[in-house]
């Protein structure tokens, strides 16, 4: 088979891709062999493929990986959290960090609740609570139920100290306030009641 | 052409696919890192501007993730996931209504045979040319000249090493489209290029036939 250099331009790329059955791929060889041409145009072909196929010719711009997993980080790692409940969720985290580092020097620590007949807590409120020293349970501040001295602190604290939430006043706030779910294990153990029956 | 070695298999990406549509979200990380730059590229090929194009770049990462329920495993991630990169840029860029400066090639049939303009002998470039400055610059302005629909096409094929197939997948094209294209796009940049680029090769030896990896 002999092929002109039409033909053999329009067939370059495929040339170029060995994508020609044999009889014209041996005919295309032929033809270069006597064409400086369509050979030139071929050595150039292979230039450009060579040039923009190189590792360099396009770069990411610099700190393109960082600012990618910045831009992914919400829907990757879970929802946008809010700055409050970040808060709880670093006092919550703070206290199992608590309570690993207690199981580690001696007893496993489960505080002992301060009221007895409670049930495990599955639901902290966001904001601070009320403990009185002498008291039992934690409260929202203004409760009608609490007396004496208050202090303010935050829920898994209040647990640490075997304070139970105040049935009164803690199971309206968790009701309405969008409440933190404990869902790790731990603190669950060293949770306390919903209410003191 | 095959895709390049270091593409990870494709069970190794079906298993991960899967775990992240379990639950385990941060596997997303793993699964996109190989192809980060080739996203942004395909996204700078279409949109010509790297601000843009990294923001459409993050944007299809954004949906990938989101849609990756769609992902069907028969077809290849990366395919699918260029093809959500090439519709993002795509999209961002009717939005900048960039079309209304399209060049005039793109109306240009592409049936139409291409004639190379010059048949001047272009000597072997060494890669190192790319660390210098001019020669970048000039290979830039080349392909930014081209015509969308080539500069796509060329980008897939020869900086992306898609099959023939996978790029017409991709582009919504047929493959016989591709080759054209390809073609076209191919002859269009040794135009651009060798008259300017020809004689910067340190070397004026000529070059024995037969090293070159096309043969």
């Amino acid at each position: 088979m002999v092929v002109k250099c039409e033909r053999v331009l329009s067939q370059i790329s495929d040339y170029f891709d060995d994508h020609l059955d044999p009889a014209l791929k041996r005919a295309m060889e032929d033809h270069f062999t006597q064409c400086r041409h369509c050979q030139a145009v071929l050595d150039g072909m292979g230039n450009v493929a060579d040039l923009y196929g190189d590792e360099k010719m396009f770069t990411l711009p610099a700190g393109f990986h960082s600012r990618l997993r910045r831009r992914l980080a919400d829907q990757v790692e879970g929802k946008r959290v809010s700055g409050l409940r970040l808060l709880v969720s670093f006092a919550a985290t703070g206290a199992l960090a608590a309570l690993v580092l207690f199981a580690t020097v001696g007893d496993r620590f489960v505080p002992r609740p301060r009221a007895q007949m409670s049930q495990p807590a599955r639901r902290l409120p966001q904001h601070l609570v009320a403990v009185v020293d002498g008291g039992k349970t934690f409260h929202v501040l203004g409760c009608p139920y609490m007396h004496g001295k208050y202090r303010m602190v935050t829920p898994d604290e209040a647990i640490r100290e075997g304070y139970t939430p105040c049935s009164r006043c803690m199971s309206e706030a968790l009701r309405s306030a969008g409440s933190v779910e404990l869902d790790f294990e731990g603190l669950e153990t060293a949770s306390s009641a919903t209410a003191a029956k | 052409m095959s895709a390049p070695p270091s593409d990870p298999s494709h069970e190794h990406e079906a298993a991960l696919i899967g775990r992240i549509q379990l639950g385990e979200r941060e596997l997303f990380y793993d699964l996109i890192r190989p192809y980060e730059k080739r996203v942004f590229v395909i996204a700078f090929t279409i949109l010509r501007n790297e601000a843009d194009a990294e923001d459409a770049a993050q944007e299809a990462f954004l949906k990938a993730l989101k849609h990756l329920g769609q992902f069907r495993s028969e077809a290849r991630f990366s395919t699918w996931l260029i093809q959500v990169a090439i519709n993002e840029a795509r999209q961002r860029q009717r939005k900048n209504h960039l079309e209304i400066m399209r060049p005039i090639e793109d109306q240009e049939n592409e049936d139409g045979t291409y004639t190379p303009r010059d048949f001047a002998d272009w000597r072997e470039i060494p890669s190192e040319a790319l660390e210098r400055k001019e020669i970048r610059e000039k290979l830039v302005a080349a392909f930014g000249s081209l015509a969308q629909k080539y500069r796509e096409v060329f980008v897939l094929r020869d900086v992306q090493h898609l099959s023939i197939e996978d790029a017409a997948q991709a582009l919504g094209i047929s493959a016989g489209a591709v080759k054209t294209r390809l073609l076209r796009a191919r002859l269009m940049l040794r135009d651009l290029l060798a008259p300017g680029l020809e004689g910067i090769s340190p070397s004026h030896s000529q070059i024995p036939k037969g090293i070159k990896p096309w043969s």
